[in-house]
């Protein structure tokens, strides 16, 4: 530890003293409240009939689990992405929100890794099944890899923030590596989806940077969502980044999605390709709707202007918005890459999927998860904290 | 080393199900979960309407993708070139579900199409999925093959009756059913098939009858395009096509 940072070093690791904040509060309440009855809903299902209380089927082998999944994990990565734009790349301006992405990072993580244990057929044998099987040809294990490793790097990441040696030595290479995990991790997410040659409506090269995109625009929806609702005094000092930046590089990236999206569709309808026909069967469904009107529409519409960006309550909509088409299109993404069957004969027809009361009842576990654990952080663990100036020696 | 494979011949094939039932049988699967399974298609209507089918078992890939993306390698293919699931080490995934081109992997985790659920009917202890009262004898399971009454949580497809096929005395070249020494190690499907439409032996001996169709009635793999390079081989003759090739998708309104 260097003699800076053991200057300013007599802080609580953990603000067990501090009354929680109303909002800490409600959050902790609402994902307690949340996260108990999704999970006694769902360990109960699962007791009495296995995962056939789920919707899925050998036809439809990866349902809103897996959706559920993709939505907590490429949004972790985001937040990652958005706190090492200060971290690793110096952009002061982001410092304000880089200890809270962290820790919001990690707890998607969690929340996200608790939806896949409930999904996976048998989660505990993974942990030694992936080590042992060590099978370099397939993104699920490269997938593996990463996201342990995320997690593991977060964690230090946090650690070092959170004990004040944002500058001791390391910290800098560790949050580097943390960097390129994060890029890997949804990168490989995307590679599971988009090497499948035999599943041509999900088949593409650009997968990996979609999901990437997707995750950074969710990590932006998640930052502001959750800092809207910070009491008035503690957005006080950073309003620029809050009210102008934030909100800005939301519409930005917003567009990039708009665009990349747009031209997803355009080929994929365009295509006569066995299997791409799933596309158009989507254009009818309430999924698809949710994910553009919803997802993309709404949310460029609500911060398409200065004045609207400087709104907090519609950028809080926005957000929210985002998050609510974010989750229902990763949906829709996978159940077109399985709604034509695979070599079933004409008279299988098309595959009929929607969740189950069982997978629903995964929401208000994962989120609740989620909002439980980043309620306590926020009341425990200075999430606000900035590292102080003078500290710094670069 | 012998390299196990089969050829169809879809000319002789009538369509009747009995291997898938044959199949079903010997390992013990669930309704709807047919490891061997004949596929139906049909083309115009009447009065010009065609139907044709296709029986598929799994085609135990010479590039298996279901091996390539399974991250535990439960998945796994043999020196004797059949693809099998290590039960006792699959996750359940489902990897290997999304990844096999040609549908043959089952998961038996889910809501069952026939009621009453026949899980329900005949339970198993513990961790097996059901207990039918009829099943190979103890001695022939082998979950490290996928072979047997399988445990929950995992997916299974397939084996070429391994616990079959493995037995075979040493060198054998041809599986023929009509053989009463060798009946017993030939895949339960070959062994039912009424027409004789299925021929089971080793790809690698050019004297191997499997072999000698493929070469002189043109043997066709099926999906030839993902690279998986089935080790199943189809006859069809003097038809024009395989049903499979045909685009199942409708005809687009302009
Ligand atoms: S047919 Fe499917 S399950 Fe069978 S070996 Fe090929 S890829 Fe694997
Ligand atoms: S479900 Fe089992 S066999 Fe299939 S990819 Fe996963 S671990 Fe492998």
């Amino acid at each position: 530890m260097t003699a800076t940072a053991m200057d300013r070093s007599p802080a609580p690791l953990l603000a067990y003293d501090a009354k929680p904040d109303p909002i800490s509060a409600l959050l902790m309440l609402l994902g307690a409240a949340g996260a108990g009855l999704g999970l006694a809903f769902v360990f109960y299902a699962l007791l009495v009939d296995g995962h056939a209380a789920f919707n899925t089927s050998s036809d439809m082998a990866w349902g809103s689990p897996i959706a559920f999944y993709l939505f907590f994990l490429l949004t972790s990565s985001g937040l990652s992405i958005v706190a090492s734009l200060d971290t690793v790349f110096g952009l002061r301006v982001f410092h304000p929100v880089a200890k809270r992405c962290v820790w919001m990072s990690i707890v998607a993580l969690v929340a996200g890794f608790s939806v896949l244990a409930l999904e996976i057929g048998r989660p505990f044998r993974m942990l030694w099944a992936l080590p042992v099987g060590m099978q370099f040809h397939s993104p699920m294990w490269w997938m593996g890899v990463f996201y342990s490793l995320d997690l593991a790097l977060l964690c230090a990441k946090f650690w070092l923030m959170h004990t004040r040696r944002w500058h001791a030595p390391g910290t800098h290479g560790l949050s580097v590596l943390s960097f390129v995990i994060s890029i890997l991790a949804p990168g490989t997410l995307g590679l599971v989806f988009g090497m499948m040659a035999m599943r041509p409506a999900w088949y593409s090269p650009i997968m990996p940077m979609y999901f990437i995109l997707t995750g950074f625009v969710g990590a932006l929806a998640f930052v502001l969502f959750f800092t809207a609702v910070l009491p008035n005094q503690r957005r006080k000092p950073n309003e620029a980044l809050f009210d102008v930046l934030l909100p800005r590089l939301f519409f930005v990236s917003l567009l990039a999605v708009i665009g990349m999206r747009f031209g997803q569709i355009v080929t994929t309808l365009w295509s006569n390709y066995e299997g791409m026909e799933a596309h158009w069967l989507s254009l009818d469904s309430a999924l698809f709707k949710i994910e553009i009107l919803v997802g993309l529409a709404l949310p460029a519409l609500l911060t398409a202007t200065n004045g609207m960006r400087a709104n907090r309550a519609l950028v809080m909509l926005a957000g929210f918005a985002y998050l609510i088409g974010n989750f229902f299109g990763r949906l829709e993404l996978l159940i077109n890459g399985q709604k034509v069957p695979l070599f079933k004969g004409y008279w299988a027809g098309y595959v009929d999927y929607w969740p189950s009361l069982t997978e629903w009842m995964l929401v208000p576990a994962g989120i609740g998860i989620y909002l439980f654990l980043y309620g306590a952080g926020e009341w425990l663990l200075r999430l606000a904290e900035a590292e102080p100036r003078q500290g710094r020696t670069s | 080393m012998t390299r196990w494979g089969m050829v169809i011949d879809l000319e002789k094939c009538t369509g009747c199900q009995a291997c898938t039932t044959a199949c079903q049988m010997e390992n013990a699967r669930l309704p709807g979960e047919m490891w061997q399974d004949v596929l139906f298609y049909s083309e115009g209507e009447y009065p010009s309407g065609k139907l044709s089918w296709l029986p598929r078992p799994c085609m135990h890939c010479e590039n298996p993708s279901c091996v390539a993306v399974c991250p535990t390698r439960a998945t796994y293919k043999t020196e004797d070139g059949v693809v099998l699931i290590d039960w006792e080490r699959c996750i359940g995934c489902k990897y290997c579900m999304i990844a096999c081109p040609y549908g043959v992997r089952f998961y038996a985790e889910e809501k069952q199409k026939t009621q009453p659920d026949i899980r329900k009917v005949f339970p198993a202890k513990g961790d097996k999925v059901w207990d039918p009262p009829y099943k190979m004898p103890e001695h022939m399971q082998n979950p490290k093959w996928g072979v047997g009454i399988q445990p929950k949580n995992v997916v299974s497809k397939c084996t070429f009756c391994y616990h079959r096929v493995s037995q075979a005395p040493k060198g054998t070249v041809d599986l023929n059913p009509d053989d009463p020494k060798l009946r017993p190690y030939t895949p339960a499907c070959v062994v039912t098939c009424a027409p004789s439409a299925r021929y089971f032996g080793d790809l690698d001996n050019p004297s191997s009858e499997v072999r000698q169709l493929i070469a002189t009635k043109r043997g066709t793999r099926l999906l030839d395009q993902t690279g998986n390079r089935p080790q199943v081989y189809y006859l069809a003759g003097e038809a024009p096509a395989i049903p499979e090739t045909r685009s199942v998708r409708s005809g687009r309104k302009a």
